[in-house]
Parts: structure tokens; sequence; C-alpha cells
């Protein structure tokens, strides 16, 4: 806990008992049951756990797609667990890079123009942003197909396009739920070379898989277990259920 | 304004995306504004002729006819009974009516054609019958020659006054003074050409007209119509007198009893103004209740279009909304959308509207005009009913969750 205090002030993400309930048809749903952990500027966070443990939930309200429901969340020391619907567009078009299982890219525009889409809604003039996307792309190796729709992309392409979309706004931190869910063992492979680059690079990475192999190449990882944190530690350790952060972090919450 | 023009790209691309559903949501608004240019072409055009008919009589002239005023002819069968106004009835006005100075008979036929040996009018010539008095009563007067004199009326001589179209088209660079032209296959020789009276927009002009001795038109055209009979009190002072004079003399001869009602029909300047003013409000209102009828039909045809459309970019905008656009930016989005739809259907009904009036001129030979306001208030008009029934549509949109939007299909 004391390391835990002495990191927060240069903590990007801070989290402290988060919790999320979803109400369907006059049931409760806890998906989040008092989440709490810090995220420091260039770390490499994977978040594991059972199907309906809580990731997807966790990550849209880390992304700002989502508040929680009670807890607090303080993003590069703002507290954005109140903002509201138009306040958190600009957190999540300047802080935040999305990338979804599903790429999420926009149908009918080109690979360039979805990646220039982030800083359209910053207002950035469209000549720099064109400079910009073409750079993105090109960190992903894609400056080539850069006027290709979607639908005209391999599946690995168009994560990488993606990727691109996420990098270009130059966030603080990269979110990815599942992004290799959707590719083939090998596409997924090059994607997560793509992620190790970056996290080289010095970008802030949370990653949600459920594959244990790509969690235990990750620095750190958190196992969630219906909406709570049941082990936080290297991702080895983690992943392969070994190691003793597990007792530890249940203990503190 | 970077935003203005982003928003303006998408929504073209939208248009273009699907270009024939967009035009067959916008039927219900081109209908609308082609209704109200059209109408608003009708109301100008008959002011125009109004305006004409009223350059038409004299200083303290008025006219007899049997139909009522010339705009249209409603009631057909009620005014059709009446007596035919005849030669009998000018002569009696002309010798009975103290306070009258001149009274001129006038039938005419339109569609005619004027030949020389070399050239010819298109068939839209209008031929009138009248009596030397004609440029007197009609305030119109000779620009070279002469009118026809009171001989050559009760003779019937075959002479002819050209209105400057006429003259312009069969002698072109030439004085037509002297020359012979035909007209139903009759040689007219050609003894003075009317001063220019003006053409409103190049249709239904004064000058593309000759004027003949009645005699000579009767025997041409048949007798058994009815004449108009423009009549010049002798002065100011005695223009309503001069009214009275004939009504009643009119009376006495067609037997009517006090308690009938005149079978005539006496127009001044200031009746045709009345009764062109009331024509016209009824038009207008009729052309307004269809208008608003038709952009209410074109407005829920945005509507229905915006609300598909926001349901089927659901996903899309839940895309745009966690890339950072706000509200506002989604609203205006698709509001820039609606507005452009439906003022690229203003802009089809702009098109449509002039076709028609277009239509009226040539076909129909009706006076129409298109007045500039008319276009603007109907492109303002579409721009507004894009903005109402599109607000809706844009914020739902706007308001769409973006994790939920996302996961849509
Ligand atoms: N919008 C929602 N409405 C109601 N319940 C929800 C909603 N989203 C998530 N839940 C519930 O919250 C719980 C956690 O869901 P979540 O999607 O976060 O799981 P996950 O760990 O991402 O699972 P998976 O590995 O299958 O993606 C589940 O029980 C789910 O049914
Ligand atoms: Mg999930």
């Amino acid at each position: 806990m004391s390391e835990a205090s002495g990191t927060r002030q240069s903590a990007l993400i801070q989290v402290e008992q988060l919790t999320r309930v979803f109400f369907v048809g006059g049931e409760e749903v806890r998906a989040l049951r008092g989440i709490s952990f810090g995220v420091t500027r260039g770390e490499w966070v994977a978040i594991i756990g059972q199907s309906g443990s809580g990731k997807s939930t966790l990550m849209n309200v880390l992304g700002c797609l989502d508040t929680p429901t009670s807890g607090r969340y303080l993003l590069n020391g703002k507290d954005v667990s109140r903002m509201d619907d138009d306040d958190l567009a600009v957190i999540r078009n300047v802080e935040i890079g999305f990338i979804f299982q599903t790429f999420q890219l926009l149908p009918r525009e080109t690979a360039l123009a979805n990646v220039e889409l982030p800083l359209v809604y910053r207002g950035v003039p469209a000549r720099e942003r064109r400079e910009r996307a073409k750079a993105a792309l090109d960190k992903v190796q894609l400056t080539h197909r850069m006027h290709h729709r979607p639908n005209e992309l391999s599946g690995g392409q168009r994560q990488r396009v993606a990727i691109a979309r996420a990098l270009v706004s130059e966030p603080s931190m990269l979110l990815a739920d599942e992004p290799t869910g959707n590719l083939d063992s090998a596409t997924g492979e090059e994607i997560v070379r793509l992620f190790e680059q970056l996290h080289k690079a010095g970008h802030t990475l949370v990653l949600v898989t459920h594959e244990p192999k790509l969690a235990a190449r990750c620095p750190r990882a958190i196992r969630l277990s219906d909406g709570e944190v049941v082990a936080d530690g290297p991702g080895r350790e983690v992943a392969l259920g070994t190691g003793a952060g597990v007792a530890a972090v249940t203990g503190g919450a | 304004m970077r935003a203005f023009w982003d928003n303006l790209r998408l929504a073209l691309g939208t248009f273009l995306g699907n270009p024939l559903r967009s035009l067959l949501t916008l039927v219900g608004i081109v209908i609308g504004v082609a209704t109200v240019i059209t109408m608003m072409a009708l109301i100008e055009g008959l002011s125009i002729k109004v305006n004409r008919d009223l350059g038409g009589l004299g200083a303290h002239t008025f006219e007899v006819t049997k139909w009522p005023s010339g705009f249209g002819r409603f009631n057909w069968a009620k005014y059709a009974k009446r007596k035919d106004l005849r030669m009998e009835e000018v002569r009696a006005i002309q010798e009975g009516c103290p306070s009258v100075l001149a009274a001129t008979p006038m039938d005419d036929q339109g569609g005619q054609k004027v030949a020389t040996s070399a050239r010819e009018t298109r068939p839209s010539v209008r031929v009138v019958g009248t009596e030397p008095s004609y440029p007197l009563t009609s305030g119109v007067s000779v620009a070279s020659g002469r009118f026809f004199n009171e001989t050559e009326a009760l003779d019937g001589r075959p002479v002819v006054v050209l209105g400057l179209d006429v003259a312009d088209a069969l002698f072109p660079g030439l004085d037509p003074l002297g020359y012979e032209v035909r007209i139903q296959g009759r040689p007219f020789l050609v003894i003075g050409v009317l001063q220019k009276r003006g053409s409103f927009m190049g249709m239904m002009s004064l000058d593309n007209q000759v004027s003949l001795p009645m005699k000579v038109f009767q025997q041409l055209y048949g007798k058994n119509r009815s004449l108009d009979i423009d009549i010049q009190a002798r002065d100011g002072q005695v223009f309503q007198k001069a009214q009275d004079e004939v009504t009643h003399l009119l009376r006495r001869r067609r037997d009517l009893t006090p308690r009938d009602a005149n079978d005539f029909e006496i127009h001044t300047n200031e009746s045709m103004t009345a009764s062109f003013n009331q024509l016209s409000k009824v038009i207008a209102l009729a052309g307004v209740g269809v208008c608003l009828l038709s952009l209410v039909v074109g407005g829920i045809g945005i509507l229905n279009i915006m609300l598909v459309s926001v349901t089927e970019r659901t996903r899309e905008i839940g895309i745009r909304k966690a890339l950072g656009a706000k509200r506002r930016r989604i609203l205006g989005q698709f509001a820039t959308e609606a507005i452009l739809l439906s003022l690229i259907g203003g802009t089809l009904g702009v098109a449509l509207g002039f076709g028609l009036t277009f239509l009226g001129q040539w076909v129909l030979l009706f006076p129409m005009q298109v007045p500039a306001w008319a276009v603007m208030l109907s492109l303002v008009m579409s721009c507004g009913v894009g903005l109402v029934f599109g607000i809706y549509p844009a914020a739902r949109a706007a308001k769409l969750d973006p994790v939920e939007a996302m996961r849509s299909e």
C-alpha cells in the first residue's frame, strides 16, 4: 500500500473502488465490484479473466466510454468519473487510443480517412491531419494501403489501421480489448509484435486478452474474477496462476 | 467553420451514396416548392396582365363586356346565357349617352398568322377588329402612317395597322407602309404602325397584334360574337355619369326589370385592380394551402429517411463518438444532412416550378413569371423544413451511448 501511495502522483491511471452496476429488467448485474489499481506511464498491463468477469466493462470505464456507478477514476490527475458526455468525448479524443476487437472502422471511408478521424474531432487542419495520419500508417507499415477501404483489407491490416488511428492523436495511453480476438494466430502474433514495439517506444498499454500465453509476455497482468481483482503482478505469474501477488491484492481489496 | 465543411462533405457523401432513395424521399418537398413557384409565377403573371389591361384603357375610359373580369371564366354557364354585345348597342351608346365622347367596339381573334410573299409570322398574332376611335380609347398612338378613318371603316376596306412586333417580323429594317400583307388568305394594305406598347418578358406581347376595320374582321371571323366596348367619358368629371348613362341605356334595351341584375360587366381600372386583387388572394391562399401540405409531407419524408439513416448508422455514430465527437458535432452532422437533403429537394422544386411556368406560358399561353423572391423564399423554406424535421433524428443520434451504439449491427 505504501508503494501504491508513492506512485500515486505519477500514476497515469488511478482507480479506487470502482463499481459498475447494470440494471437489466429490474435486476442488478454487478459487473465491477470495487476495483482499485494504478497504472504508471510506460507500463504494459494485461487484463485477464474468464468470460463475463468484467474485463470489457472495466476497459470501457478506463476508456471513458462508460462511467462507473461508484468509485473514483483519476486519469492524468483529473477525476473523470463524474464527467458528462461531452467532457468525456474530449478526454477520449486527447488522452485515449482505443483498439477494439472488431476494429470499428468506418466502412465507407478509406484507411487514411479512418485514421484522420480523431484529428477531425480535435479540429486539426486538413493538411496537417493528413500528414499525421500518413505518419501513423507508416508506423504500422500500411502506407501502401492508405487509399483502401476496410473491406479491401485483411483482418490484420484492418487492426493495424485501427492501431494507427489510436496512435495518431498521440494519446496518453492505448487501450485494447481483445485486439487479436478476431484474428488467426499468425496475424495475432503480428499485432502483438507491434504492441511490443510500441511498449519499447514508451507507450502506455492496457490490453485485455483471454490468452494466458500473451498475458505471460506482458510485464504486468491483472486478473479479474466476477468483477473483482484477484491477482495483480508480473504477467508470467498471474497468467500461469503461480506467484504470491494474488493474495496481496485480495487482501488489500 | 471547419466542422461545417466536414459536415457538408459527409452529408454529400451520404446523398451520393444512395441518390435514388434520397430523391424519392424528396418528392414531397419538390412538389411543395414547385407549387409555390408556380403559384407565385401565376400571381405575378396576372399582375402583369392587369397592368397591361389597365394600360389598355385610355384616360377616363371604362369597358363594357359580356364576361366578368378577364382572369378566368368561372361560372361559365351563368354568364354564357347573357346576351351578346352587338354593334347596334355600340351605335345606341354613341348616340344616346351625352356624357360619352367615344365608344369603340372591339373583337379579337388570337393565334393568327400574318404573311407577306416573303415572310410569315408565327401563328400567335392577335387580330383586332375595331373602329377609328380605337387609338383614343385604348390610349395608344400611331408611330408611323395613320389609323384607318371613318370611310375605310364604313366601307370595310382591306387596310391594316400593324403592331410593332408584327412589323418587325415581316419587314425587318423596312418601312412597311404601302406593302401588302395576307391574313386568312386575304390581302390587306398596311397603312400604319402602332407605337410600341411594351412587351412583358417577350410573351403575351401587346405589340404582337394587328388592327382591322370591324366590318372586315366580321367578314373574316363572323358576326355572332360578343363585342367588348371601350367607352371614354367627355372628361374626368362625368366619368361616373357616363357609366350610369350606359348602364341605363343597356338595361332599357335589354328590358331588364329593376329587380334584375345587370347582364353585362363594367370594368374600370379600379374594378379590374379590385377583381385582380381578389383573385390573387384566392390563388395565394390555395397555393399556401397546397404548399404547406406538401411541405409537411415532404418534412415527414425527411424525418423518416433521417430516422432510418440514424438507425442504419448507429455503429458509425458510436465510432465517431468513441473517437471524440461531441454531441453538438453529431447533431450538426445529421442536421446538415437533413438540410442539404431538403435544399436539394427545394432546388429541384424550383427547377420543376420553372418548368411548369414555362409550360404555362407556351402551351396554355398563360401569363406567368417567376418572381426572384419566390425562389429565395422556397429555398429558405426548404432549409427550414430540413431543420425542423431533421433536428429530432439528429438529436437522437447525438444522444446515443457509444458503447451500445458500437455493439449494434
Ligand atoms: N450493457 C450491459 N447491460 C447489462 N449487463 C451487462 C452489460 N455489459 C456487460 N454486462 C454484464 O456484465 C458482466 C461483465 O461483462 P463483460 O462484458 O465486462 O465481460 P468480459 O469479461 O468482457 O467477458 P468476455 O471475455 O466474454 O468478453 C457480464 O455478466 C455481462 O452480462
Ligand atoms: Mg469482453
